[in-house]
């Protein structure tokens, strides 16, 4: 007869605590700067303090004998590194050959131009100062409109016109969907510069093993596989002599998506002085060196018929691509072109993205890469052609969105929507602020004078990227699941989780899978010597990719077990449950830690079956997923100001299935808070010169835990069909719901002056401003 | 930056323009100037010290004069590079009679680069009117002292 | 951020570091505003003092009619200080805004008042305070007010080898009402504009008003003629606006990136309202 067993606990989709917080709120993780070595030598960077000039001479002598100095490097010395990689490709794209250290020439504020290093850090530091530089001051331009203009400096002498790139995107027929419109409205709309702001900066320890022919490279990074193969190949290393362990990583946001040339030039000296080296970066240079965000100046036209209906979509993207392709650079903005027509069923799209060079830092993934823009972009047109055709914007929402039944969904820009119901969160959200009464109460207040304002955002997101034909470097992630000979757990998986808190959803998984207790489970990543190869965690992907790998590896390990299972009970008749093999028959167990002590021990074994407990598993995903959320902002406007104040957030958020709630809320709060800043306060500022203006925490407004405003948040769960966990990402998803709902808000709040549009960050000089001219 | 303002000095304009076009004087008169060397006409090395609070850097740079038009304005070229970051003003003084002194009005650009401009911002301002200020008060003494 | 090689000492006593600083070291307080000059090097001194274990300069006390507050008080200590929340109010008020609790903890106000930055909070409550500052150098002490101290952006009184002994703030009478009102620069926190107001009233009259300025130009001031349209008004909203108007009177407004200069006019005008009505609303 069969025994009952109770099943245990499930872990999935609970509220568990981040098993990889101890270490952190301790104070006892170990990040770069944390890494002690042995003969460890420090290197600081000479940067050029010009954003365009020609390197008459440098002048090392001095700093070279300096007490304490071990070696001074410049560019001549590096010349033969290879250049610091671009891993998007677009046709026609022009790429500056992008040397770790300058040349002759500098190509924006920070560039570097050479490398002192000596035996601690602040003889380093003092010896950076002696380095003389005879600079020919050349013009700059930091600014992509103006670099377009004619008789503008050009950024690189060889290609005048500032041009990086045109790309042209269509589907349906434009034209026809414009002329068949009863209105057009257009709008030009900007995406200003952000700096990603990592807690933790950059920083890189090398450690060369001249016996081994072995280069360790820690290096603060969202992608230490990737990272491994490109920098082997910049420094002629062969990749298996290379190892790169990312260690604690304390945020990335997109920035550490990236190969910079300090990773190369820390390799290359470590070669050189045959002894371990660390630079980290300050905050000054992760200011002006480290990627920055966004810098889109778009222009949109949207065709639409007088009952709202939308039948077109225009925009022309001004990309500000900064003086330099890094890794992704060029490809964000085709995202915001594949993201275009957000949740709304219009078949008709035209997307021209101009990419500009400009004397500023190179832009690349923030948080949400190309799709805040696209949001921030559609959701705020959708408001314009409301107040236009005078419709509730909720309701020209409603009206526009692909319907239920329509999914999978075939999208103009040649995507396939995978599910959704993207009238359920905006319902849900309605509902909680309680729409109706709050218009009416909105109306009150605008008899008295009050400015209150009701927005709204209703977004759709392409994340776990990525099927690998539609993505630069492989889109696919890799798991190895091991179980101990004494039936302990680890998982290794290719994603770089640097704060997601992956070790513990992949935990979860693994242990209902396995019906283990989750403390005999550890999940290892980030280093290439321990980890089969992964492609890193960017993109809202960890989970959906990496977390499907893990299922996929746990699924085969299991057959495995079952077999094992089987030929010690003697029985074909067995299932697995609890973490136990079962006999159906005699309802004789065999539980994990007695197969795997089997499995290992070898003395028999099941046909044609290995030895050992372990299975590896690379899983490519069919498409990617489009998880969707409606957020609704309310604000209030200091008329005597022009102060913003947020009194309600809600954000009701459908990323599919939820592995563990605590961690999707930290995701959205998060995300949001990086929303709320550049809708209200960050903004990274050029002068004409090309100087960032706001090149310290001083000057540069990151929000605070006393900006935040309380996030009511709240879900809905539509699971996708493209992996067998039923999750979509949600890493990204707090930022890009956000900016357009706070926009919409505060330009709802000035309707009644006449106001249309605002650009970000919505300081309150700008709104006083407007105000003040309503007035008058 | 645009930088613009008047200051006005208790003696007549062509002392004023005369004062202001005299190496000892500029020297005497630019806050934290250590020395001023020809290397042309009009055109003087420099080199200064600037002190402000916890503040201090030492600059090597060049003043220029041009576009002279006596006694009623020229154009001044400030340019100066240090370990924490660079300037560069340039602007025209016009000089007008005024109750018996002299209306100084200057109108003209400022650049900084370097550490100073990334974290500075909040301060330039205040510090360049500060500096313009400085500069017009040590005129003014320099002329007292030598009557 | 790695500062220049410096010579650092904690002297046992207030002579020491006097004789210290007469040969030229430079006093170190709370560090929120000169380590971090020194770590971008802006600043390379070549020998700190620190004034932070010197038990004479720390301390808060009344006597008579006045509140004595020693250099090295943080803004911690004052925004919570008994003493001070009794007896002068404002300036506790003043200590809550500035930063944020990391800051507070550290920073002193003997640090704030020497380092003058323009912007800082400080400087607007003890104008309207109409505080006095005493300064010790190795032979001699002298008082100086607080008008007089606040010279230019980042200058004050403080000849070289002197250091802020302590800040003496009068005791507040009882039926004074008080309010700081700031606008706070979302990066740094620092006061794009801040007004710091006292007003007292007899016979349904406003006696008194001092209202101290700060954000707004190279130094902090005492808006006067704003004080004065005051006098001798009930207080009604129009006379608080019409002498809110006057705050930035003739004045040089500074301008940056967070604040145009006519911004920053205007958000005066508006916080001194604002400061005016709460003072108000708080006196007797
Ligand atoms: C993130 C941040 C935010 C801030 N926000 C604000 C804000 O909102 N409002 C505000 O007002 N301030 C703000 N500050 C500045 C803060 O209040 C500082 O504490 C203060 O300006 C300096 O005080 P300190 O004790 O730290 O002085 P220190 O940094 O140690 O010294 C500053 C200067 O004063 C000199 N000095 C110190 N003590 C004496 C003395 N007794 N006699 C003579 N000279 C002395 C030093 O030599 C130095 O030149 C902020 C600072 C930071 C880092």
């Amino acid at each position: 007869m069969a025994t009952t067993i109770t099943k245990p606990e499930t872990l999935v989709g609970k509220r568990i605590r981040r098993r990889e917080d101890p270490r952190l709120i301790t104070g006892t993780a170990t990040y770069v700067d944390d890494i002690k070595m042995p003969g460890m030598h420090y290197a600081t960077i000479v940067r050029s303090p010009h954003a365009a000039a020609r390197i008459r001479s440098i002048n090392t002598k001095k700093a070279a004998a300096h007490k304490g100095v071990i070696a001074v490097f410049t560019g001549k010395d590096t010349q033969k590194v290879g250049p610091v990689p671009c891993g998007a490709s677009l046709p026609g794209l022009r790429v500056p050959h992008h040397h770790i250290l300058a040349m002759d020439r500098v190509y924006f504020a920070g560039h570097p131009v050479a490398v002192v290093v000596a035996t601690d850090r602040y003889v380093a530091a003092d010896a950076a100062d002696l380095i003389e530089v005879d600079w020919d001051v050349l013009p700059a331009v930091a600014d992509p409109e103006k670099a377009l203009a004619k008789g503008a400096p050009a950024v690189h002498p060889e290609w005048p016109d500032n041009v990086a790139f045109n790309y042209h995107q269509e589907g349906g027929n434009v034209e026809k969907a414009f002329s068949e419109a009863d209105v057009v409205v257009k709008q030009r709309i900007t995406s200003q510069r952000l700096i990603p702001t990592a807690m933790e900066t950059r920083g890189v320890v090398a450690d060369w093993r001249p016996a081994d022919r072995q280069l360790n490279l820690y290096s603060s990074t969202q992608i230490p596989h990737l990272m491994r193969t490109l920098v082997a190949q910049m420094l002629g290393l062969e990749e298996n002599r290379l190892r790169v362990v990312a260690p604690e990583v304390g945020g990335g946001f997109g920035s550490k998506l990236n190969v910079y040339a300090e990773e190369a030039l820390m390799g290359f000296v470590a070669m050189k002085i045959q002894q371990p080296v660390k630079w980290i970066e300050s905050r000054r240079e992760n200011f002006l060196c480290t990627i920055h965000g966004r810098g889109h100046v778009d222009h949109y036209e949207v065709a639409a018929k007088r009952d709202g209906t939308i039948l077109g979509i225009k925009l022309h993207i001004i990309q500000d691509l900064g003086a330099y392709h890094q890794l992704l650079t060029p490809a964000i903005p085709t995202l915001s072109v594949l993201m275009m027509p957000g949740l709304y069923k219009t078949q008709n799209v035209r997307a021209d993205i101009v990419g500009v060079f400009t004397n500023c830092v190179p832009t690349d993934a923030y948080r949400g890469a190309g799709r805040p823009e696209a949001t921030h972009g559609i959701e705020r047109m959708v408001d314009v052609l409301a107040a236009e055709l005078k419709m509730d914007p909720a309701e020209i929402r409603l009206k526009n969105f692909v319907t239920k039944e329509q999914f999978p969904f075939p999208t103009a820009t040649g995507l396939t929507y995978d599910s959704g119901d993207y009238a359920a969160p905006l319902k849900k959200a309605l509902d909680i602020v309680d729409y109706q009464n709050l218009r009416n109460e909105q109306a009150q207040a605008r008899k008295q004078g009050k400015l209150m304002g009701i927005g709204m955002s209703t977004y759709g997101e392409i994340c776990a990227f990525g099927p690998s034909p539609a993505t630069p470097a492989g889109g696919w992630e890799s798991a190895t699941v091991k179980i101990d000979p004494t039936g302990k757990v680890t998982v290794m998986t290719g994603a770089s989780p640097h704060g997601q808190g992956e070790e513990t959803t992949f935990a979860q998984i693994a242990a209902d899978e396995l019906g283990v207790n989750i403390d005999d489970i550890l999940v290892l990543h980030g280093d290439t010597a321990v980890v089969q190869y992964g492609i890193g965690t960017f993109g809202s992907r960890s989970t959906a990719v990496g977390g499907t790998a893990v299922y996929f590896a746990l699924q085969d390990l299991k057959a495995k077990i079952k077999k094992f299972g089987a030929m010690l009970l003697g029985s074909d008749d067995v299932s697995f449950s609890g973490g136990q093999v079962i006999c159906n028959k005699t309802g004789k167990s065999k539980s994990i830690q007695e197969i795997a002590a089997a499995s290992y021990r070898a003395m028999k074994l099941p046909p044609n079956t290995e030895p050992g407990l372990i299975s590896t598993h690379f899983w490519e995903p069919p498409n990617f997923t489009f998880p969707f959320g409606a957020h609704i902002v309310v604000t209030d406007v200091d008329r005597d100001t022009g102060a913003v104040a947020v009194r309600r957030y809600v954000a009701v958020d459908d990323c599919g299935n939820i592995l563990n709630p605590l961690i999707v809320d930290g995701q959205i709060h998060g995300g949001v808070a990086q929303g709320l800043g550049q809708a209200l306060w960050e903004q990274a500022v050029y002068d004409d010169n090309g100087q960032l203006v706001t090149g310290e925490l001083m000057d540069y407004a990151v929000p605070k835990a006393h900006m935040m405003p309380r996030i009511e948040s709240d879900h809905t769960t539509t699971p996708t069909s493209v992996n067998p966990l039923g999750v979509k990402g949600v890493g990204e998803a707090g930022t890009i719901g956000c900016s357009p709902a706070v926009v919409n808000s505060v330009v709802d709040a000035l309707a009644p002056l006449g106001v249309k549009h605002l650009d970000m960050p919505m300081t309150p000089e700008t709104i006083w401003k407007l105000i003040a001219r309503s007035k008058s | 930056m645009k930088i613009a303002g008047s200051y006005t000095v208790p003696f007549p304009p062509e002392r004023a323009y005369e004062m202001m076009q005299d190496p000892d004087v500029l020297a005497r008169s630019i806050p934290g100037c250590e020395s001023l060397e020809k290397i042309g006409e009009n055109e003087y090395r420099m080199k200064m010290k600037m002190v402000l609070a916890s503040l201090s850097g030492a600059f090597e740079g060049k003043v220029r004069l041009a576009d002279q038009k006596p006694p009623s304005s020229f154009r001044m070229v400030v340019e100066g590079s240090g370990k924490i970051g660079f300037v560069k003003g340039d602007g025209l003084l016009t000089l007008t009679p005024k109750d018996g002194g002299t209306e100084v009005a200057y109108d003209g650009d400022a650049q900084v680069g370097g550490t100073m401009a990334a974290v500075g911002q909040r301060l330039i301002d205040a510090t360049a009117k500060m500096m313009i200020k400085r500069f017009f008060e040590n005129l003014r003494s320099v002329e007292v002292s030598s009557r | 951020m790695i500062p220049q090689a410096f010579d650092y000492t904690a002297p046992k006593s207030l002579d020491e570091a006097l004789g210290l600083l007469a040969k030229g070291a430079k006093p170190l307080a709370g560090g929120m505003s000169l380590i971090p000059m020194m770590k971008l090097r802006l600043a390379a001194p070549d020998h700190l003092v620190d004034l932070r274990r010197l038990k004479d300069l720390n301390y808060i006390r009344e006597q008579g009619a006045a509140v004595h507050i020693g250099a090295t008080a943080t803004h911690y200590d004052v925004e919570n200080s008994a003493v001070v929340r009794g007896k002068c109010p404002l300036l506790a008020e003043t200590a809550a805004h500035i930063g944020d609790v990391q800051v507070r903890n550290m920073g002193t106000i003997g640090g704030s008042i020497a380092h003058n930055d323009p912007s800082a909070d400080y400087p607007a409550a003890l104008q309207a305070l109409e505080a006095k500052v005493v300064l010790k150098g190795a032979k001699s002490e002298r008082t100086v007010s607080v008008a007089d101290f606040f010279v230019d952006t980042f200058t004050t009184a403080l000849e070289p080898g002197e250091i802020i002994r302590e800040v003496i703030v009068p005791v507040e009478d009882s039926g004074t009402g008080t309010s700081y009102q700031k606008v706070a620069q979302p990066a740094s926190g620092f006061a794009i504009v801040g007004i710091a107001v006292r007003v007292r009233k007899s016979g349904g009259k406003i006696g008194m008003a001092r209202i101290g300025v700060t954000g707004l130009a190279n130094r902090s001031y005492r808006a006067a003629a704003a004080e004065k349209a005051l006098e001798g008004k009930a207080g009604s909203a129009t006379e608080i606006q019409n002498a809110a108007s006057l705050v930035a009177e003739r004045v040089d407004v500074n301008s940056d990136l967070h604040a145009s200069a006519d911004y920053r006019r205007h958000l005066a005008v508006v916080y001194a309202a604002r400061a005016l009505m709460a003072a108000l609303a708080r006196s007797a």
